[in-house]
């Protein structure tokens, strides 16, 4: 590809303190304008450190790292503002409504008033959550939970948007729907980068994918190509079990 | 919740000082037996001063009988009675003569009356008035009643040393006519509360209660506060809040500013508590100072000290138990250390020194400044930048202890 890369990371490197092992060991990586990026990996496989690095929630030990044309060391609070992250762990207030955790997050992010309201009625609908906007957060389902988990990372119409698993723990229903908005987003152009354990929605929604395993990178690719180069397995998922083992994981 | 509990606390306290406050400086409330074995004018004297300072109720007689010495002493033996006193028989009289042989004597002196007869003549043994006290009583109580007894006792024989001289000089000298009035009390005791006030106020209870509850109360704000920090980190809210376009310094000064307003109304709830509802109950009524600037300032900058804490102790402890242990724990003993509750003049010296490092004390320093002494800005400024400069310590120890030690950057 000879486009100019929106996210180019170099020798990047996490060694938490008191860890003996490095958590991400020297990783690098370049993606594109455009793309659904799937970072894939075990349990303990370093995805979330990867992604919370990127998103500028704690410096690296070494490495670089540049978004967008900007150095995440000097030009962070600007990165910020172009990105929009999804967390594993549900990120919300749970004694909040939906409505006003989102209001909240969306101040946060210099949104206010009427186009503020506008945008999260639009969300709520697009998301079936409209009858429970005045619910408190805490007494949501899990998939609903997650619903308003993946729009308070959109408020902002962030160009480049992490998700860390996204669709973990949720109903069939719940998960089409995360994913077909994601795909209709990304036509519009966002960049997508997402972590999952699912290997076959990975196969079918990602233009590339890495495959992490302690921290380093051990196969990067299309997805279909990965698996056609390994001629014996029939899916993403036969090859992620042969490159990584069978041993279960931290 | 946060605004009904300090004003139950409050409400409570007041009660509880009250009756131990008012038991000695108002109504009859204190009863003294009262054995009188004398029965004449000094004793009347000293029983009639003890009702007119209105401080104690002299009781004479038990069950329709008169007390005596033995009767007296076991009630008190018992508890049911705080004090007797017991003033002996020819109390009076004693007096009486005693201070007539020393008018003689002193008239001797000048060459009158019969000076070779007077000078053989010996004093009296001086009589004891014995009071009995409970074993509880605090020693201020018994200053104060020996010191009533002693007072009324001087102003009376003072009263008689000038009659004696004017009966005796009358008798040497017929021609000398006693004036009208020979004597005028000289010294004569009045209560007065200095202060910066043009009308007066004698310090009530409330005076002293509400503003050192408000201000506990006020640092306990730490607790929600603290809770809602690691609730926001373990939750993950802090997570998404730091992956926004704004700095850990906007964040914190966001959350200073909330909770500086919860902070504010707790406070104006229980100022208005003291004005309104402590009268409901009885109680005196809070009288805010002359100047609601100077208690505005005092109110924020007490606010903002008792919020810097709350954001140091929820930065730095791991989990809501430790940030509510911590949290509570340290605020009692900053409050009882600066004197909330025990006036720190009554504390030991180097208890005083401890207590001026606490801030509650710089806060309750200051409020006393306008609520009991009527100060205006001027007066409270050193408080009040000794709690500034705490809460812009508090807020860099949070700061960096964020950026060297945060949970979520190790
Ligand atoms: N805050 C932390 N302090 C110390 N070690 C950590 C911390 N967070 C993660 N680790 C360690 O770093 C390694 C990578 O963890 P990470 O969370 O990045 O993995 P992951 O790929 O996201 O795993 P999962 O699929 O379970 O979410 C693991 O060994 C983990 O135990
Ligand atoms: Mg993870």
């Amino acid at each position: 590809m000879s486009r100019k890369p929106i996210i180019e990371i170099r020798e990047l490197t996490k060694i938490y303190t008191g860890a003996e092992e490095p958590a991400v060991n020297s990783i690098s990586l370049e993606i594109f304008p455009g793309e659904i990026f799937g970072l894939l990996g075990p349990n303990g496989a370093g995805k979330t450190t990867t992604i919370s690095i990127l998103c500028g929630l704690f410096p690296a030990t070494s490495g670089n790292v540049t978004i967008d044309g900007l150095d995440s060391q000097t030009d962070m609070v600007k990165i910020k503002q172009v990105i929009g992250v999804v967390p594993q762990d549900i990120a919300l207030y749970p004694t909040l409504s939906g409505r006003e955790n989102l209001t909240f997050f969306g101040n946060m992010y210099g949104l206010h008033g009427s186009a503020l309201r506008d945008k999260i009625d639009h969300y709520l609908t697009e998301f079936g959550l409209e009858k429970h906007a005045g619910k408190a957060v805490g007494k949501y389902s899990g998939g609903m939970k997650r619903r308003v988990n993946l729009i308070a990372g959109l408020l902002h119409d962030p160009k480049i948007i992490f998700l860390d698993e996204p669709t973990v723990g949720i109903d069939v229903q719940s998960r089409v729907v995360i994913l077909e908005y994601l795909m209709e987003i990304n036509k519009k152009g966002v960049t997508i980068i997402y972590t999952s354990h699912y290997m076959e929605e990975a196969e079918q929604l990602c233009s590339r994918v890495a495959i992490i395993d302690r921290g380093n990178i051990i196969a990067l690719g299309n997805p279909k190509e990965l698996v056609a180069e390994q001629p014996r397995f029939q899916n993403l998922e036969n090859v992620f079990i042969h490159l990584t083992g069978k041993d279960m994981r931290d | 919740m946060l605004f009904i509990m300090p004003v139950v606390l409050i409400v409570i306290s007041s009660l509880m000082q009250e009756f131990g406050w008012s038991s000695l400086t108002k109504d009859p409330t204190v009863q003294v037996l009262f054995v009188d074995n004398d029965h004449d004018s000094l004793s009347l004297k000293i029983k009639s001063g003890f009702r007119e300072s209105q401080s104690f109720e002299v009781i004479d007689r038990l069950n329709n009988n008169l007390l005596t010495d033995s009767t007296a002493k076991n009630a008190v033996k018992r508890g049911e009675y705080l004090v007797a006193i017991v003033v002996p028989k020819g109390a009076t009289s004693t007096m009486r003569a005693n201070v007539r042989l020393s008018v003689a004597k002193t008239l001797a002196g000048f060459g009158i009356g019969n000076p070779g007869l007077v000078n053989g003549i010996v004093f009296k043994d001086s009589v004891d008035v014995k009071i009995y006290f409970d074993p509880t009583v605090k020693k201020t109580f018994k200053n104060a009643l020996i010191s009533s007894i002693r007072e009324n006792y001087y102003k009376f024989q003072t009263d008689w040393v000038f009659k004696t001289f004017n009966q005796e000089i009358a008798l040497q000298m017929p021609m000398y006519k006693a004036p009208k009035d020979a004597f005028k009390e000289i010294l004569h005791f009045k209560e007065e509360y200095p202060s910066y006030r043009e009308v007066e106020l004698i310090p009530n209870t409330s005076q002293h209660n509400v503003p050192a509850w408000t201000i506990f109360a006020m640092f306990f704000i730490v607790i929600p506060l603290t809770q809602s920090m690691i609730q926001e980190r373990e939750g993950g809210s802090l997570f998404r809040l730091l992956t926004m376009p704004v700095s850990y310094m906007t964040l914190l000064m966001g959350k200073v500013g909330v909770y500086l307003v919860v902070c504010m109304m707790q406070t104006a709830a229980m100022l208005l508590a003291g004005i309104l509802l402590l009268p409901l109950f009885g109680l005196p009524m809070l009288v805010l100072g002359n100047d609601i600037l100077a208690l505005f300032v005092m109110s924020m900058v007490v606010s903002m000290a008792a919020v810097g804490y709350g954001l140091m102790i929820g930065t730095i402890a791991k989990t809501h138990q430790q940030a509510a242990a911590f949290g509570s724990i340290s605020v009692i003993i900053l409050a009882a250390v600066g004197g909330l509750w025990v006036p720190i003049y009554l504390m030991a010296p180097f208890m005083r020194t401890i207590a001026n490092l606490s801030p509650l004390n710089w806060a309750i320093t200051g409020y006393y400044s306008i609520f009991l002494r009527g100060g205006n800005l001027i007066v409270i400024v050193p408080q009040a930048i000794k709690l500034l400069l705490f809460f812009l310590t508090t807020v860099s120890i949070t700061a960096l202890y964020y950026k060297y030690k945060s949970p979520l950057n190790n």
